[in-house]
């Protein structure tokens, strides 16, 4: 098997290319009666569709491993609990199950680049869904000790009520571009006149 | 103790900022609420003849759940029965009585006996004069001894022979007076059969004589076409022909209804289906119908509270009525519906006014908890019939006024991803259509 | 035999010689149609043929004496061979040639369909089915009988995200009802499984308004996903059909469907436990159907739509409101749905912890952004782009003798205004 693209991509960070690189890989393998069970990179193509958050393939891709597989590598089983975490929407849990595991050092890299995008995407979820929340609650979605997300959050311009150990939300003003082409303009102007003509 | 506080005028000074921005300071809406007593069954039962008065009764008797009620209203059916021949009904009273009232309303044998062999003689000559008539070929007098048939079988509790009999004159008829009679008897037994899509058809027909019918005609098939709406739960449609009937009336239907029942079950149909311009130009400035309100009150009261928005006034009057609605053989099955139905138009009304309302003020006003306010709300929002949000935390409800321009927006990207999928759906199937006019063609792909 | 065996060289020389141009490929077809008898007979002997072709550039001889050593039976060594075999040819065979026999192309395709699954490994015919069905289009608007045999192996091979290439293309152009009915079958199936509930509901919507002239199984199971994923989608079920909707299929389709029909009434109340007593006591039935994963998400739809009814009505409320509402055991259960809700842009919405309150907003959406118009714009090219197409299709059915002749014969039954159902406003 020639994995020269997959390792490519691992070198270079494309890691949202990992997914469907290991897809292409497969089906071609697959299509040349190549037995590939044996030796695929499992964890890393499980990794890759929880990276671009498909939890849906990551999923069936679990569904396709070998039991032997499962059985004999423990990191393909620790790589679908992140998965199995995300597809019950357990938020918290998912950086247990990426701190729980030593991953391997082929998988370090993507895993460590997956972990950091997910921290900020909680955070961005707390910053939209919440106006305020508990520090503790907070520590629990951050991953982070309850110092630490303190700290975070206050980086970001929330505020700490010390006394109900509550956290106020600072709301991001969203920017949109407003500014519009011509020609687009110029066709919605045509529309309008079409139809009223 | 909210009313107390209400009718004594304690909270008045809030009331003005909450209440429905009309006049307050009548002073006319402090007089206390005069609730309505238990019913007085004697005043009552004298509104009406024939019968509709027995009917009545036991209708009350079955309902009311009071054992001297039941009872007074049971002893005076018993009276009123024993004037006419029915004792087939007599015997069904003796047994609701059950002995409870005495030796005096026992089972008089002697006097069924002789009301039912009065009664076989009867109907005999009847038959015998029928038939005279028919070989004689008299059409007048067919018409009247088919009349004089469904009379004797009505009188005998006998509706269906009756109904039969009255339709048969429809043949002899000449005049478009006969008609109008022959309708009337229908109507009659159509209604107390319960056979209301014949009361409406009944109703028609005689609407449609030609030379015009007698004021006191049209009030009282006014009367029965509002019957029949308010029984199939037409509401607003029998709330209209109610409306309608003219003072004619007087009592010249007690067989059916008493003038004071055409004033409660228009107001309450009208109540409960009518917006406030039809409120005010059909209820309140209609003097026609003011004549049969000043027989009934609190009703008037009631709607005049509802009209400058004291609803809980209003809502209290209708509290106190509705033992009583309950009892009456027509309006019964329809005075929950009827309630739910005014009480969310006061709702709505409330609320129309306002940007915001304090939940805690409109309770007051409705005498209602918060909680059961926000429930009564929360289903007349889901109905898209109030227009507002409510804040639970602060316990306000809040006007919701979409914004007109992003509510275009939303709909024409919806119908256009409609019309998108519906375009596409419509093509895959002309090809199918298509392949089934080329079933022959060869496979091409 | 000699004169078979020269017979069989020639043809070698004749694929060689005659695989240039189109004038060339013509010629080779008619002279390989007539060679067809021979081909079969000889079909033993054929294999060491082909070492001497190149398949990407004599794609149609190659094809030709490849469909003929590949149609007698085979052991399931020779299988392997075989799929191996058709798999390369169809990655290097070249379109325009192999669609000069678009028959024999389809047939070795569906022979590899056919051992994959054999061989019980399908998804070694997914890459080479899409590729040929990618071949064989001349438009991606075409469907072709391979689709639902590349959507099947999908479907058996998990590889549901793949199934999605094709599924994203509009098609218009049908030869067999049969090939539609499937492909929207089990392309269904796999947007169900990539949660695409929007396109599933699409697709199935096809397979139960499609003219039929009695109602098939598909259409029956067809019929129940449809109903499930109407409910997780759209909260609803409207139990008439559009009035398009085949005689056969209105009359029969909910007789087959009761179980389906009652769990969508019991849904319409809006109770959650009374929704679970009722899958509960029919667990059997919708297990027997393959659908109790489906129903189980109907279930849990549930509190989504029961949630945002109630941001129709407040503007604020506690969790602990809502968890009674709508059936949660606890505030904090409550908590995680809205949270949930947010994040996947269901609801709009702010959570108070400190006060243990929702505050629900509007959607923020202002209709003035670049991406808005864009949309807008997109949205309506495509409607000119369909609107277009209805009107060719008009023209094109009015001219059509098979067509004609049939209106001739019905015009007394027919009026002219019911096939003008063509939406004029839109032609620019």
């Amino acid at each position: 098997m020639d994995f020269s693209a997959l390792n490519e991509a691992l070198a270079f960070k494309s890691y949202d290319k990992v997914a469907d690189i290991c897809d292409t890989l497969m089906f071609q393998a697959a299509s040349e009666g190549v037995s590939y069970q044996e030796d695929w990179p499992y964890a890393i193509h499980l990794i890759g569709h929880i990276y671009v958050n498909d939890i849906n393939s990551a999923r069936f891709l679990w569904k396709k491993i070998p039991l032997a597989v499962k059985e004999s590598q423990p990191e393909v089983s620790a790589a679908w609990k992140i998965g199995q975490r995300l597809w019950i929407k357990d938020y918290a849990s998912v950086h247990e199950a990426i701190r729980e595991f030593i991953w391997s050092p082929q998988c370090q890299g993507i895993m460590a680049a997956f972990s950091e995008m997910y921290t900020k995407k909680m955070f961005e979820l707390l910053q939209s869904a919440y106006s305020t929340i508990s520090i503790q609650d907070t520590a629990l979605f951050l991953g982070m000790s309850e110092e630490d997300a303190t700290n975070y959050v206050v980086q970001h311009g929330w505020t700490v009520d010390p006394a109900s150990r509550m956290l106020t939300v600072k709301k991001q003003a969203v920017v949109t571009e407003q500014k519009l082409d011509h020609s687009k303009l110029q066709r919605l102007t045509e529309y309008v006149f079409h139809l009223e003509h | 103790m909210e009313s107390e506080d209400y009718a004594s005028g304690a909270v008045i000074g809030e009331e003005e900022i909450y209440a429905n921005g009309r006049d307050e300071s009548d002073p006319q809406r402090h007089r206390p609420i005069i609730s309505s007593e238990q019913l007085d069954i004697e005043a009552y039962a004298a509104l009406y003849t024939g019968r509709t008065k027995t009917m009545r009764l036991l209708f009350i008797a079955d309902k009311c759940g009071i054992p001297s009620m039941e009872l007074e209203a049971l002893r005076m059916a018993y009276e009123e029965i024993k004037k006419g021949e029915d004792t087939q009904l007599f015997r069904e009273i003796i047994g609701k009585i059950n002995g409870r009232l005495g030796p005096n309303y026992a089972l008089d044998n002697a006097w069924a006996d002789a009301v039912d062999r009065r009664a076989e003689s009867r109907k005999e000559k009847l038959e015998n004069e029928l038939n005279a008539y028919r070989t004689n070929l008299i059409k007048e007098s067919i018409r009247m001894g088919y009349n004089d048939f469904g009379d004797f079988f009505y009188a005998h509790g006998r509706l269906g022979e009756a109904f039969k009999n009255y339709i048969r004159t429809r043949d002899y008829c000449t005049t478009s007076k006969h008609i109008s009679h022959m309708c009337l008897n229908a109507i009659l037994v159509s209604i107390e059969m319960g056979q209301f899509t014949h009361v409406t058809s009944y109703v028609g027909k005689a609407e449609q004589a030609v030379d015009g019918l007698d004021p006191v005609t049209i009030a009282k098939l006014r009367c029965a076409a509002g019957l029949s709406h308010l029984e199939g739960k037409k509401y607003k449609l029998a709330a209209r022909k109610f409306l309608e009937v003219g003072p004619e009336l007087g009592n010249n239907y007690t067989e059916i209804i008493a003038p004071q029942d055409v004033a409660t079950y228009g107001s309450l149909c009208a109540l409960a289906s009518f917006d406030r311009s039809e409120l005010k130009s059909k209820v309140i400035d209609n003097t026609n119908f003011r004549n049969f309100l000043e027989l009934v009150p609190e009703i008037r009261e009631l709607i005049n509270d509802f009209y400058t928005s004291h609803y809980a006034s209003c809502l209290e009057y209708l509290g106190n009525l509705k033992t009583n609605l309950l009892l009456d053989i027509h309006l019964h099955e329809h005075v929950e519906t009827l309630y739910e139905q005014i009480r969310n138009k006061a709702l709505i009304q409330y609320t129309l006014p306002f940007v915001s309302v304090d939940l805690n003020m409109m309770a007051n006003a409705f005498n209602t908890s918060v909680t059961g306010l926000e429930k009564e709300l929360e289903a007349l929002i889901t109905n898209d019939q109030i227009q507002a949000r409510i804040d639970s935390h602060n316990k306000i409800l809040y006007a919701r006024h979409a914004d007109q321009r992003n509510g275009t927006f939303q709909r024409a990207l919806q119908t256009g991803n409609e019309f998108d999928r519906e375009l596409r759906s419509m093509l895959l199937r002309a090809n199918l259509i298509k392949h089934d006019y080329n079933l022959k063609g060869p496979r091409k792909y | 035999m000699n004169l078979n065996m020269n017979s069989v060289e020639s043809l070698v020389a004749q694929i060689q010689g005659l695989s240039g141009n189109i004038g060339e490929l013509t010629q080779l077809r008619n002279y390989l149609k007539q060679c067809d008898d021979l081909l079969r007979t000889e079909s033993t002997r054929l294999a060491p043929l082909l070492t001497e072709l190149d398949p990407s550039v004599h794609s149609l001889g190659y094809l030709y004496i490849l469909e003929a050593c590949t149609s007698a039976t085979v052991s399931k060594d020779q299988a392997n061979e075989l799929v191996l075999s058709v798999a390369r040819f169809i990655n290097v065979c070249a379109a325009d040639q192999i669609r000069l026999a678009p028959e024999k192309f389809i047939s070795i395709c569906k022979r590899l369909k056919e051992q994959v699954v054999l061989l019980e490994d399908p998804m070694r015919g997914v890459a080479p089915l899409l590729t040929s069905i990618r071949k064989l289009q001349s438009s991606t608007e075409q469907l072709t009988t391979l689709h639902p045999d590349f959507l099947l192996l999908c479907l058996m091979s998990k590889c549901y995200k793949t199934g999605l290439s094709v599924l994203e293309d509009d098609v218009f152009e049908v030869d067999q009802p049969r090939d539609l009915f499937l492909y929207c079958y089990y392309g269904g199936m796999i947007c169900i499984g990539q949660k695409k509930f929007r396109k599933a509901l699409e697709l199935l919507h096809n397979v139960v308004t499609a003219p039929m002239p009695i109602i098939s199984a598909i259409a029956v199971e067809a019929f129940k996903k449809y109903i499930l994923v109407s409910l997780i989608h759209l909260g609803q079920f409207a139990t008439s059909f559009p009035k398009y909707t085949s005689s056969a299929a209105q009359r029969n389709l909910k007789n087959f469907s009761q179980s389906y029909l009652d769990l969508v009434n019991s849904y319409s109340t809006g109770k959650v436990s009374d929704v679970e007593n009722y899958v509960q006591n029919n667990k059997d039935k919708f297990e027997s159907d393959n659908n109790l994963g489906l129903v189980k998400q109907v279930v849990s739809s549930m509190y989504k739509r029961n949630i945002q009814r109630l941001t129709q009505t407040y503007l604020t409320l506690s969790l602990q409101d809502i968890a009674n509402t709508v059936q949660l055991n606890s505030a904090k259960e409550a908590e995680m749905h809205v949270l949930q809700m947010i994040q996947e842009g269901d609801i709009y919405a702010t959570i108070n912890q400190k006060d243990g309150m929702v505050r629900f907003l509007e959607d923020p959406e202002q209709y003035k952004t670049c991406e808005m118009i864009e949309r807008l714009d997109f949205s309506i090219q495509r409607i000119m782009m369909l609107s277009k197409k209805v009107t060719t299709m008009n023209e094109v059915m009015s001219c059509d003798p098979s067509y004609l002749g049939k209106v001739g014969r019905e015009r007394q039954r027919f009026d002219y205004d019911d096939f003008d159902t063509v939406p004029s406003k839109f032609n620019l």
